[in-house]
């Protein structure tokens, strides 16, 4: 199962070789050994490397302020940290670019270029470093962190020394979970003008129609994400997959004194420049368009089409994510880091590759699902399969292996066991994973508009479509209830990662026991 | 052990699924019909007359939907054929008929440019178009193989700022535009395919090295780069830019998004003169994509290439017609009044070399 | 009931004497060998606690009779019925073999009674159901607490669920994996009694697992003491501390003070340092006399020591002293011990046991 649904993440990457291979090593390596693609990689690399080192510090520092610190208002905060993931970044790049007229004397003055696309990714692409981090940080146990103080660190040193190293797999996993959207976005890349590996994909295929050469480029987009993938490996240390199964006890807000008033300016500035500028956009657009109205009668179809294919494909994607997720939380090793690593790998594709592959699958082995919403299912499965993996894995981790063989001890089949222990206790962090790929899936465009099935719209397509022709009035409502849709599982995979502060959320539990009706802490990004 | 357990969950999440995606069920099978109809019906039909329609057909196109669903719903209503239409970016859509090959489901491709169209056909994917249809089209906007033919026509023009610009000051070739007195004026969208096509047409005109030197004076020249021909009209119209080398029906694009009339924007249209290069007529333009199975798609070509298809497009989108007989899109010169450059669209074809020129002179 | 195939003729050949056998069992991880050749025996209703430092196998030995893990050689079978034979397994399941383990692991989506009830066969009547439940509730100490959720329990409470869950099905079998150690001290004492006495009260089979001697001793019919993967002795509490089989068991097992004898197999009245003491039960391999704190008692007159250290506890103390040659010996005083540093005169009293082996194991565990 754990190998089939692997096999599903590897399509696009089977059909990157079977294509490169027509051409021969040869013309591969004439394709690949030149100027342009070492300028290409460095600017890729290089604007992987800053976005992520940007998205850790702010995806590390407002977990920490939102769980840790006294910071006024953290409660609202922790949710509202969590949105821009909700904001396609096509939509984002594009409405920054529509506004900076507002602050630029310059008319002629461009919001373009490598500050540009490092700014916006970095703003839509933190919360997957916040989101994991600030679950392990809600967790963290309270009596390390007391010893270590008792030792004589002050709270920096705890910090540093005892607190960010217990969560360190979220901080890498999310850090790596950040440098592979960027690799393999396209939106933001193209819209601000920056000359990347997946815009020059994007152009070699249709400006030359020239799927060899867009292919061949991508091949190298899947050797940087090895080179990715091996280096953050080398930053994880094995072990401590069930330490966090016992629900320790919480550690104590610690108090910034009135530094606590600066966090809250910081994450409110943060979730005002991230939200703040694309609704300032939209706002703008209607007022200035004459278009909106138009959007209103078919707005209810293209939602039903965005809902239907999301669900369905983070159904499909959570299915096959089951498998790989539970043997790589259950019998860590070699297989099965393996196979988690391998579903990271097409993560990095941009979309219309992922897409053509599941093109050409769908039309030589499975035709009659060929322009389906199930091979639209497939497709997203493909391209979000870690994010799935990563819950499941750390979902599992929840229902400890001691839970399943008190069970079993009892006379409870194998099955059984399944059904009523395993999947009620991991079924909150699965349930996170399947929203966080829904959410994902609901913002995806370019292979949604290779496999969706003729005739059926969705927001992201019918935002395309209107803002194809300039009509952004037109544009908005689409853009506003793809953001607001995206909105709520966003929330749900907040509230399951236990962030938002217990004051919030009702008592903390009794020491020592997993909460029942605990959500399992999902960290979207963290594997062995 | 655990696989059971798995199957069962599986099998758990299956009628939920099924549940979520019925509606769009519904329209799979159509699409699924077409495409083993289409094989059925070439083995069956051999030589024999062209069978009936089967009173609906799929259409791949790479136009907005906007702009060509009312004219494809007034065919329907015309006819009576449904048309199944997926709407893509066009060279996304030319690289997904490539990859489908034999098994498209498309029975007509809808393209934005030749490009795609001749990529698409030098595969051998499209069907020969039947004389009747190919007379109705000058040659210069249609496949030498007769494989696509145009539809509509667009020109290229220099769209200007009526406030920044002066119309005596306006250039009369786009070679004036590389000169000092242009420097950080002039709006070029690189990325775009018609501005590909542009350049192609300038090295097959002038010759490579023209093309070549022209592109780096471009690029010395502080140029405007925009990812699409609207955002440069908006931004000439708004003045953060003087001038810029797009599509002509842009400018009425963004009249009617501002619900004006073209006339009163701050953006108007030069057509440069005396065939130069900057003044090339692209085309938008259909295929017949594999062995038909009827002869639905082949009603569609002449509905679109009729009176009424082609009156659609100049009044909705402003584009020039493709037959004889009709006028043109209301305050632009006629296409027959247009000093366009002589030149055949089908040598248009390499724009891999164009790329990577453009490339070299850093302008992608 | 399925078993496996060769279930009924393996069965056969043991029929009934035992409620529980293990036979010759081994069982290795890699190079480490954790089970080796084990033999135990428990009659029906029979306590026993397996004893033993920790990685001395015993919890390998819970885990392959619960069927967690899988054995190597020899053979286990519960009520006559063989459950692992070397390349046989009969899966967890199908055992009827019910764990208490060490964290309790209630599960925390359902409530107590639902716990308790878990195990019950699904298809009986729901008045049986609630009937065993309430019943094991109570032979727990924790009637009227069904509905409550495990996390709104203490530790002490959770662990006595976890006993109820385990009983409700009636196995033939119970087995508790340390189940007290998470436990504070002053609630393991009454926690222990209240589990002995539930196991009693079902008649069930029971095998407890632990490193804690005083556990052991004080809930256990039988006791069988581990180490390195092997059972060195398996006796009554008493004897096991009486007449310890050599000086590795009789130092695990309570305080010890062990002096070597001048001939192997000597008995009668022997000279050590603390005099001559008389000197039974010796073996023909005996080579250490076993001298018990509570044997050594402090008076006026006897060899001199002094004092060197003094464990208070309360109803006793524990004083370690030292003879003028520096050998070291302990002596249970009762609640007076005399300061530290005072000189005392000590002798033994009563005959003490001849053991074998040399010298003794690692350290004991802490005595309470």
């Amino acid at each position: 199962m754990a190998l089939a649904a692997t096999a599903v993440a590897l399509l696009p990457l089977g059909y990157l070789l079977l294509r490169t291979a027509e051409g021969g090593l040869p013309a591969w390596w004439e394709t690949v050994a030149t100027e342009r693609v070492a300028r290409l990689a460095t600017t890729s690399l290089l604007l992987a490397l800053v976005v992520t080192l940007a998205c850790l510090v702010i995806g590390v520092g407002s977990a920490w302020l939102v769980t840790r610190s006294d910071t006024p208002g953290r409660a609202p905060l922790a949710v509202l940290l969590a949105l821009p993931l909700a904001v396609p970044s096509y939509v984002a790049a594009f409405t920054w670019v529509s506004v900076s007229d507002l602050w630029s004397g310059d008319p002629g003055a461009r919001f373009e270029g490598f500050g540009a696309a490092a700014l916006v990714l970095t703003l839509y692409t933190y919360p997957y470093v916040y989101l994991p981090v600030a679950a392990a940080l809600a967790r963290v146990d309270a009596s390390q962190e007391e010893v270590a103080r008792s030792l004589g660190c002050g709270p920096w040193r705890t910090l540093t020394t005892v607190t960010l190293p217990q969560v360190r797999p979220a901080i890498a996993g999310g850090g790596l979970l950040a440098a592979l959207y960027v690799l393999a976005d396209f939106g933001a890349v193209s819209i601000l003008r920056l000359d990347t590996f997946t815009r020059a994909i994007f152009t070699a295929l249709s400006s030359g129609f020239n799927r060899s050469m867009a292919l061949t480029l991508a091949t190298v987009l899947v050797l940087l994400t090895l080179a990715i993938l091996g280096g953050e490996g080398r930053t994880r240390r094995a072990g401590a997959r069930f330490s966090t199964a016992a629900v320790s006890r919480p550690a104590p807000a610690l108090d910034l004194g009135p530094w606590r008033f600066v966090g809250t300016g910081v994450l409110t500035l943060v979730v005002i420049t991230a939200l703040g500028v694309p609704a300032l956009s939209l706002a703008r657009w209607i007022a200035a368009g004459s278009s909106a109205g138009q959007a209103w009668d078919r707005i209810g179809g293209a939602a039903w089409g965005s809902l239907s294919a999301s669900l369905l494909g983070a159904l499909l994607t959570v299915a096959l994510a089951l498998p790989v997720g539970l043997l790589a939380a259950r019998h860590p090793g070699r297989l099965s880091a393996l196979l988690e690593r391998a579903a990271y790998l097409a993560h990095a594709l941009p979309g219309v590759v992922v897409g053509l592959s599941l093109v050409f699958f769908g039309v030589t082995v499975a035709l009659p699902l060929y322009q389906t919403t199930w091979l639209l299912a497939l497709a997203y499965a493909s391209l979000f399969l870690p994010l799935a993996v990563a819950a499941v894995a750390s979902a599992a981790a929840q229902a400890p292996p001691s839970l399943e063989e008190a069970a079993q001890s009892l006379g409870t089949s194998p099955a059984r066991v399944f059904t009523r222990v395993t999947l009620p206790l991991t079924l909150p962090g699965i349930g996170a994973g399947a929203a966080l790929v829904f959410l994902t899936a609901m913002k995806e465009l370019p292979a949604t508009l290779l496999l969706r099935p003729t005739g059926m719209e969705t927001l992201a397509t019918r935002l395309w479509s209107a803002t194809g022709i300039g009509r952004y009035a037109e544009a908005a409502p689409y853009a506003l209830l793809l953001v607001a849709l995206a909105a709520l599982p966003t929330w749900v995979v907040v509230r399951r990662t236990g962030i938002v502060p217990a004051d919030a959320t009702g008592p903390r539990p009794a020491r020592g026991v997993p909460r029942p009706a605990d959500p399992a802490p999902t960290e979207p990004a963290v594997s062995p | 052990m655990i696989r059971v357990t798995r199957l069962a969950l599986v099998g758990a999440l299956l009628p939920m699924t099924l549940a979520a995606c019925s509606p769009t069920e519904e329209q799979a099978p159509a699409s699924e019909d077409t495409a083993t109809e289409a094989t059925d019906a070439a083995d069956d039909s051999a030589d024999e007359a062209a069978p009936e329609s089967d009173g609906t057909l799929t259409l791949y196109s790479g136009r907005n939907e906007e702009l060509v669903q009312p004219v494809l719903d007034d065919f329907t209503s015309e006819t009576g054929i449904e048309v199944e239409v997926r709407y893509a970016d066009t060279a996304a859509m030319a690289a997904q008929l490539l990859e489908e090959g034999e098994n498209s489901p498309a029975d007509a491709f809808l393209a934005q440019d030749a490009g795609a169209l001749g990529a698409v056909s030098a595969e051998g994917l499209l069907e020969e178009l039947p004389p009747e249809t190919l007379d109705l089209v000058a040659d210069t906007y249609q496949s030498a193989d007769g494989t696509w033919v145009g539809l509509t026509g667009r020109s290229r023009v220099l769209a200007y700022n009526t406030g920044a610009v002066p119309e005596d000051e306006l250039p009369a070739s786009v070679q004036e535009l590389t000169g000092p007195e242009w420097t950080g004026r002039v709006g070029v969208a690189p990325t775009n395919a018609s501005f590909q096509s542009f350049v192609t047409a300038m090295r097959v005109l002038e010759g490579e090295d023209a093309a070549a030197t022209w592109l780096e004076g471009l690029a010395a020249n502080d140029p405007q780069i925009r990812e699409r021909n609207g955002e440069i009209v908006a931004d000439v119209d708004s003045g953060a830019i003087d001038v810029g080398l797009v599509n002509h029906y842009y400018v009425y694009e963004l009249a009617e998004e501002q619900g004006v009339a073209p006339e009163e924007l701050d953006v108007a249209l030069h057509f440069f003169p005396d065939g130069d290069t900057g003044a090339l007529v692209n085309i938008s333009g259909l295929g017949l994509v594999g062995e038909q199975p009827d002869t639905d798609a082949q009603t569609l070509v002449d509905y679109l290439l009729s009176d009424a298809g082609q009156t659609y497009f100049v009044e909705q989108t402003s584009e020039y017609p493709m037959i004889e007989g009709l006028e043109g899109p209301a305050g632009l010169p006629a296409l027959e009044e247009l000093e366009t450059p002589d030149i055949d669209l089908n040598d248009l074809e390499d724009l891999q070399t164009t790329i990577g020129m453009i490339t070299e002179a850093g302008l992608l | 009931m399925p078993v496996t195939a060769d279930a009924p003729r393996a069965s056969r050949t043991s029929a009934g004497t035992h409620a529980v056998e293990v036979i010759g069992v081994g069982k290795s991880f890699g190079p480490v060998r954790a089970l080796d050749h084990v033999d135990l025996h428990l009659d029906d209703g029979e306590f026993l606690a397996v004893l033993g430092p920790s990685g001395c196998g015993k919890t390998t030995l819970l885990r392959c009779l619960a069927g967690f893990e899988r054995i190597d050689e020899g053979r286990l079978a519960v009520h006559g019925r063989a459950v692992a034979l070397p390349g046989i397994h009969l899966p967890p399941h199908r055992r009827q073999v019910a764990v208490v383990p060490q964290e309790g692991a209630l599960f925390p989506h359902l409530s107590v009674a639902d716990n308790v009830g878990f195990g019950l066969p699904r298809r009986s009547p729901r008045t049986q159901r609630s009937r065993r439940v309430e019943e094991c509730l109570e032979l727990v100490g924790l009637t009227g607490l069904g509905r409550r959720m495990p996390h709104e329990l203490s530790g002490g409470q959770q662990q006595r669920v976890a006993l109820a869950r385990a009983l409700a099905p009636r196995p033939p079998l119970v087995l508790l994996d340390e189940p007290f150690s998470a436990l504070d001290a002053s609630l393991r004492v009454e926690l222990r009694r209240d589990v002995r006495d539930a196991l009693h009260a079902d008649g069930a089979t029971a095998i407890l697992v632990t490193h804690d001697q005083g556990e052991a001793l004080s809930m256990a019919d039988q006791v069988a003491v581990m180490r390195e993967g092997r059972v060195h002795q398996v006796a009554t509490p008493e004897d096991v501390y009486a007449a310890p089989v050599d000086a590795w068991v009789a130092s695990f097992v309570g305080e010890a003070d062990l002096f070597p004898v001048p001939d192997a197999g000597a008995e009668g009245l022997v000279e050590t340092p603390l005099g001559r003491v008389e000197v039974t039960g010796g073996v023909d391999d005996a080579t250490h006399v076993l001298v018990r704190p509570e044997q050594v008692v402090l008076g006026g007159h006897g060899i001199p020591a002094q004092v060197r250290t003094v464990d208070f506890h309360g109803h006793d103390a524990l004083v370690t002293l030292a003879l003028d040659d520096g050998t070291l010996v302990h002596s249970r005083s009762g609640a007076h011990p005399p300061a530290v540093g005072t000189r005392v005169g000590l002798r033994v009293q009563g005959a003490c046991r001849a053991v074998p082996g040399g010298l003794p194991g690692p350290a004991p565990a802490p005595t309470q």
